[in-house]
């Protein structure tokens, strides 16, 4: 009986000290998924084909950083690993890409992914699975808090942006208008859906007072192609300021549809989704007058400001790692700087994430953010974050065009802080 | 029991045994990928009893799948309703809207059916924008909950099971040979006393159910999210693909067809060189062009030519001894 007894205790002892020496043995060498001694693991997804692929010089630029930080020893002696998968901005296709970025390919961060659909539909997988789902390439803002229904009731704390938000840039435009422009009679284009109607609130707001100075407001649809009938109806109503919330496609149509109709207001608002360099060109090569374009940036202009540092290391990182974004980079597409300005804030994050990164480490880099030295962004602007604000940039820079047909953005006035 | 069937029976136990299998050691992403074969499982069968039973084409299932994909997302967002019993609700539905389309439907063939039926592709998922108040427009609109990997492929398979099952019974009777009728001629279908409208607007009906729910599932693996993008033209076009791998006018390469549109341009992504951007695109239009010149009847058709050399060989292999 007694010799029974003893031998369970005995294998029990043993059982202990072997799990002990397992759990301490994995546990001194355990990293995060995605990270090893010589390499960071991470992925994005991007609309490289489809409607949206216009933006797929963004993940190009970012692929060419890292490959330059790589080049000059990582990031703590380890080099980012970058995958760039399609998702053809169509959610349904972001959803198992991610899934396979997180468990075949076993990401560390899923970094830059475009669109506000494939963002939403993964943020609560990836939030669940504690992986983190940053410096997203949308201006919507949801990535900064929860207002809205789609999120009710869920908090991320995994996900982050990056860009200004949409109200944020409405409400300066507002604010611009009351102040300078008090007998402005303003009409707006906007898109029917959250980014439209976001925008739209946002310039509410900077108008406070001033509200009645819009004398209409005219919605698409997304799909839409033509705003003709949108561009009659403002000018029929007798506004002479345009704003325009609209996507890239429907902002050009909408310029080049005000100067064929005869519609030429005295000053044309463009969100900045849509006003980079080389859309405002192709506007005014289709017939459309665009001299009196303002809008705003928080990115470097590779066609106008070429003395910053920023811009001529972008330009040497692009000739020895991308010749391929050159066309677009002389142009000054605002996506390319765009690009470098996520990747090295990505960067910056990850340095401060510890020595061996983690994923909480990269989160709580991301939540205290405060530096002016991204060599990407405008002059000025201040990556700043908090625990309590997920939004890193709150700066805009107000730009006028100048120069006609082959013109460019010209900085007005001094850069907006607080824009939120 | 015929030699036939009992090799049907068998072929359809081995799927449903590795269906089972791999579900049970399958890695959480793979059962994603699982459940996707399944969802298109579930539509292409759907357009085969269209097309490959009735002779009726059909290029916008995806707009069927948009419907119960959205009735399934708005019923759970709005009512809470339980998640498999939104599936019913999403194939009758559909089932309605299928014969909506299928009575207009009825003055059209051929070129002309295609056309419209595009059109429905096209214009259907953007209503959605239109009614952005209650459907989240571009920004989508979630369940209530959202499914894990095992219990989207779980009920997938479940469905795609039945559905096998519902489309079996239903061509092999009295409805199945009018739609084999109506596809042969209309015009002896019609002199053999098969009403022309009603069974071409059921099979119309029919197949809308079955790409309903195949809809509603890919809303729910799409972590429950439901966007305008989910079904453009592209998720119609490779519903017809899928059919057309899998042979029109047979059942039995359906499977063949689902793995095909639901993993070929998955796996070809993490192919080196040609796995980003257009390089998927080269890689499945190249396949498609392959299996359309090696096998224009799909993988039924080669299932029907191994069967028949396997009966030959026998006839041959009895009559010498």
């Amino acid at each position: 009986m007694a010799l029974k007894r003893r031998i369970p205790a005995v294998v029990v002892g043993v059982m202990a000290v072997a799990a002990i020496a397992v759990t301490a043995a994995s546990g001194a060498v355990r990293n995060d998924p995605g990270v090893s001694a010589t390499t960071v693991k991470i992925g994005g997804t991007f609309p490289l084909t489809g409607v949206a692929s216009l933006y797929k010089t963004i993940p190009a630029a970012e692929s060419a950083y890292f490959a330059y930080v790589n080049d000059h020893g990582g990031v703590n002696g380890r080099k980012i690993d970058f995958t760039v998968l399609d998702d053809g901005y169509d959610p349904s296709k972001t959803v198992p890409l991610d899934q396979q970025l997180v468990t075949s390919t076993k990401v560390f961060a899923v970094v830059g992914s475009l669109g506000t659909a494939p963002g939403l539909a993964t943020w609560d997988y990836l939030n669940k699975n504690k992986v983190p789902q940053v410096l997203l390439s949308t201006g919507d803002s949801y990535w900064g808090f929860c207002a809205t229904k789609v999120c009710s009731g869920s908090k991320h704390p995994y996900t982050s942006g990056w860009q200004p938000d949409y109200p944020g840039e409405g409400k300066l435009y507002g604010k611009y208008i009351a102040a300078n422009m008090p007998n402005a009679k303003v009409g707006v284009l906007y898109q029917n859906d959250a980014f439209g109607k976001n925008y739209l609130a946002g310039l509410r707001v900077g108008l406070g007072a001033h509200k009645s100075q819009i004398v209409d407001a005219e919605s698409y649809d997304a799909t839409a192609t033509s705003v003709t009938q949108q561009i009659l109806a403002l000018k029929a109503k007798g506004a002479d300021t345009f704003v325009s919330f609209a996507l890239p496609t429907q902002t050009i149509t909408a310029l080049v549809t005000a100067t064929k109709v005869g519609w030429a207001p005295q000053a044309e608002f463009i969100g900045n989704v849509s006003s980079n360099r080389i859309f405002l060109l192709a506007a005014a090569a289709n017939g459309a007058n665009i001299d009196n374009a303002i809008s705003t940036t928080y990115v470097a202009s590779s066609s106008s400001q070429t003395s910053l540092p920023g811009v001529k290391l972008a330009g040497s990182i692009i000739d020895n790692y991308a010749p391929s974004l050159k066309t677009s980079f002389d142009q000054g597409d605002a996506n390319v700087m765009y690009g470098f300005g996520v990747a090295w804030t990505f960067v910056n994050a990850l340095q401060r994430a510890g020595k061996t990164p983690t994923r909480a480490g990269l989160m709580a880099a991301l939540h205290s953010l405060n530096t002016s030295k991204d060599p990407f962004v405008y002059p000025g602007i201040v990556l700043k974050t908090s625990a309590t604000d997920n939004f890193p940039i709150e700066q805009l820079q107000l730009v006028k065009w100048s120069g006609g047909k082959t013109g460019d953005w010209v900085a007005s006035g001094k850069l907006s802080s607080g824009i939120r | 029991m015929t030699r036939g069937l009992a090799t049907r029976l068998g072929a359809i136990a081995v799927v449903a045994g590795l269906v089972v299998l791999l579900g049970a050691t399958m890695t959480d992403y793979h059962r994603g990928l699982g459940a996707h074969v399944a969802i298109y499982f579930i539509a292409i069968l759907g357009l085969n009893i269209l097309i490959g039973y009735t002779g009726q084409i059909s290029i916008g299932h995806g707009a069927f799948m948009a419907i119960g994909g959205y009735t399934t997302a708005l019923m759970s967002n709005y009512h809470h309703t339980n998640l498999i019993a939104t599936l019913p609700l999403a194939a009758a539905i559909s089932f309605v809207c299928g014969i909506a389309v299928g009575i207009p439907a009825l003055r059209l063939s051929g070129v002309y059916l295609a056309l419209a039926t595009f059109a429905l592709a096209v214009s259907v998922p953007q209503l959605p924008l239109k009614w952005s108040k209650w459907t989240g427009g571009s920004n989508g609109i979630r369940t209530h909950t959202t499914p894990t990997n095992t219990w989207i492929y779980t009920v997938s398979w479940i469905c795609a099971g039945l559905a096998f099952v519902a489309a079996w019974l239903l061509l092999r009777g009295r409805a199945g040979r009018a739609f084999r009728s109506i596809r042969d001629s209309e015009l002896a279908a019609a002199s053999s006393g098969v009403s022309l409208p009603i069974y071409k607007t059921l099979a119309f009906g029919v197949s809308a159910a079955f790409a309903g729910v195949a809809g509603a599932l890919f809303v729910l693996v799409t972590n429950g999210y439901a966007q305008p993008n989910e079904f453009g033209v592209t998720l119609s076009l490779e519903i017809l693909i899928g059919a057309a791998v899998a042979g029109l006018g047979s059942l039995y390469g359906t499977i063949a067809g689902a793995l095909f549109v639901g993993l070929v341009p998955q796996i070809s992504t993490s192919v080196p060189l040609i796995g980003t951007g257009h390089g998927q695109d080269v890689v499945f239009g190249f396949i498609v062009i392959l299996i359309m010149l090696a096998l224009p009847n799909g993988v039924a058709g080669l299932l029907g030519r191994l069967d028949s050399r396997f009966k030959s060989a026998i006839k041959s292999h009895s009559a010498a001894s």
